[in-house]
């Protein structure tokens, strides 16, 4: 694909996205921001039941032309492909910048990255809840945990997760 | 068909120091055809030329067209003047920049253009948003404007560009320092994704003295232009005691901010000896030693 088709391709994905909105009955729903330009994705994700791997992820947004683009990328392949949780976690940010156009998005790496790094935090999410279930907690107690999880991670600038939409706009 | 808003058209009236270097909306649609006019967009979203620009603007990038590719520092006098050509200036082009982020980048690219004595510069008052709003149009075609004569001279950093060791200097003989980020910034309640360290800082937190006054105080919300002088003067000099005369160096996070604040001060303030530190928090919030004071 060169430059001006690959430009031509972005663009449309931010003005047509796809997958864009939210998932009913989503197994996780987590927001990422990018405090450097004010974008914020939020990645809602469905597992497959009893496997550890994606059955089908949506997301909502604001944010740059390539934030959003690069999320409705990511979503696209992501559905197509329904990976497992291991190449979900395996997929690089190099490999982020090289689907959505290197000659673009090596300027601008927090922008072409945000999707994938929400869309793992989903995935570690999930993980995380599962293991907790099995632990005996209950999603009560799983909801509580999380809140204070957050709460101890108010401060360091972590922005995957709770807090990040009120992080990436402040 | 949008709602849109009435241009803006008081630039004269708000008592600058330096009047010229704000151009109008209305001033750009007048000029869209003058050869020796040449408007620049330069934004934050790398994207967003593409989507629409302003008829005959051409698009340079922060990153890309700004930077040297390899050391943390910007072009030298040849690649500049390359740059400078291809985009279709001469040596009597007046270039307008604009752009999102409430002028961030056009500011920016400002202030670059400055360290290399251009002179006739402007700033399209409110920007990209404020063009927009007014219902104006935004095309796609990229323009091909005939190859431009101008000749640069070596740029010169020394008037209007700080570096750590100049910043040191401020602190230890308790000089102004501007700090423009956002309060939480400030305060090093917040910095940056851990994921992404190249613009990551290590420590959170302020350069000691330095005054918080961020970046968008100089902005009138409603119409996205610079407020009038005299609300400025309040700001910084009223409230935060800065005078026209004093030594001060401007920061945030890696100096597009700052170079925003940078711009109200020298030109519509008429403050002399302002400089932007371009190193900024990703250098200072990393480097060893570096004296921080937090909240």
């Amino acid at each position: 694909m060169d430059r001006e088709t690959r430009i031509a391709w972005l663009v449309d994905h931010n003005q047509r996205p796809r997958h864009r909105g939210t998932l009913a009955d989503a197994d996780a729903r987590v927001p990422g921001g990018n405090p450097g330009c004010g974008d914020v994705i939020t990645m809602y994700l469905k597992a497959k039941e009893g496997e550890n791997r994606v059955a089908a992820v949506s997301f909502e947004g604001v944010g740059c032309t390539l934030s959003q683009a690069a999320a409705s990328i990511l979503a696209e392949r992501t559905n197509r492909l329904t990976p497992t949780f291991e190449e979900v976690l395996a997929f690089s940010y190099e490999e982020m910048v090289d689907l959505v156009g290197r000659d673009i998005a090596s300027s601008r790496p927090q922008c072409a990255t945000l999707a994938l790094g929400t869309l793992k935090g989903a995935v570690k999410t999930v993980e995380m809840n599962r293991k907790l279930r099995l632990a005996g907690h209950t999603d009560e107690q799983i909801a509580e945990l999380r809140g204070a999880i957050a709460a101890q991670a108010e401060g360091t600038g972590l922005v995957i997760g709770e807090g990040a939409e009120r992080a990436a706009l402040a | 068909m949008p709602e849109t808003v009435a241009p803006v058209a008081d630039i004269a009236s708000r008592g600058y120091a330096h009047p010229e270097v704000l151009v109008s909306t209305q001033w750009v649609a007048d000029h869209l055809a003058d050869p020796d006019v040449r408007i620049v967009e330069s934004d934050e979203d790398v994207l967003l030329y593409e989507t629409g620009h302003i008829p005959g603007a051409v698009k340079i990038d922060w990153v890309v067209d700004l930077n040297d590719p390899l050391v943390r520092d910007y072009l030298g006098r040849e690649r500049f003047q390359r740059l400078l050509r291809a985009k279709g200036i001469s040596d009597g082009t007046t270039i307008v920049f604009y752009g999102d982020k409430n002028n961030w980048w056009a500011t920016y690219a400002f202030w670059v253009f400055r360290l290399f004595g251009l002179k006739n510069l402007r700033v399209l008052d409110g920007g990209r948003l404020r063009w927009a709003e007014e219902g104006r149009d935004l095309v796609t075609a990229v323009p091909r404007h005939p190859e431009g004569k101008i000749t640069v001279r070596d740029r010169d950093d020394a008037k209007t560009r700080a570096f750590r060791e100049h910043v040191l200097e401020h602190v230890k003989s308790g000089k102004r320092l501007v700090d423009v980020r956002s309060p939480e910034e400030y305060r090093g309640e917040r910095m940056h994704m851990p994921e992404y360290p190249n613009e990551g800082a290590l420590r959170g937190g302020h350069i000691p003295g330095a005054r918080s006054i961020p970046w968008g105080r100089a902005i009138t919300q409603e119409t996205h232009t610079f407020r009038p002088a005299s609300e400025l003067r309040t700001i910084y000099q009223e409230e935060n005691g800065l005078r026209p005369q004093d030594d001060v160096i401007v920061y945030c996070r890696i100096g597009e901010r700052s170079s925003h604040t940078w711009f109200a001060l020298t030109y519509l303030l008429g403050f002399e000896h302002v400089r932007n530190y371009d190193g900024s928090w990703t250098e200072w919030g990393n480097l060893v030693q570096a004296p921080v004071e937090k909240p």
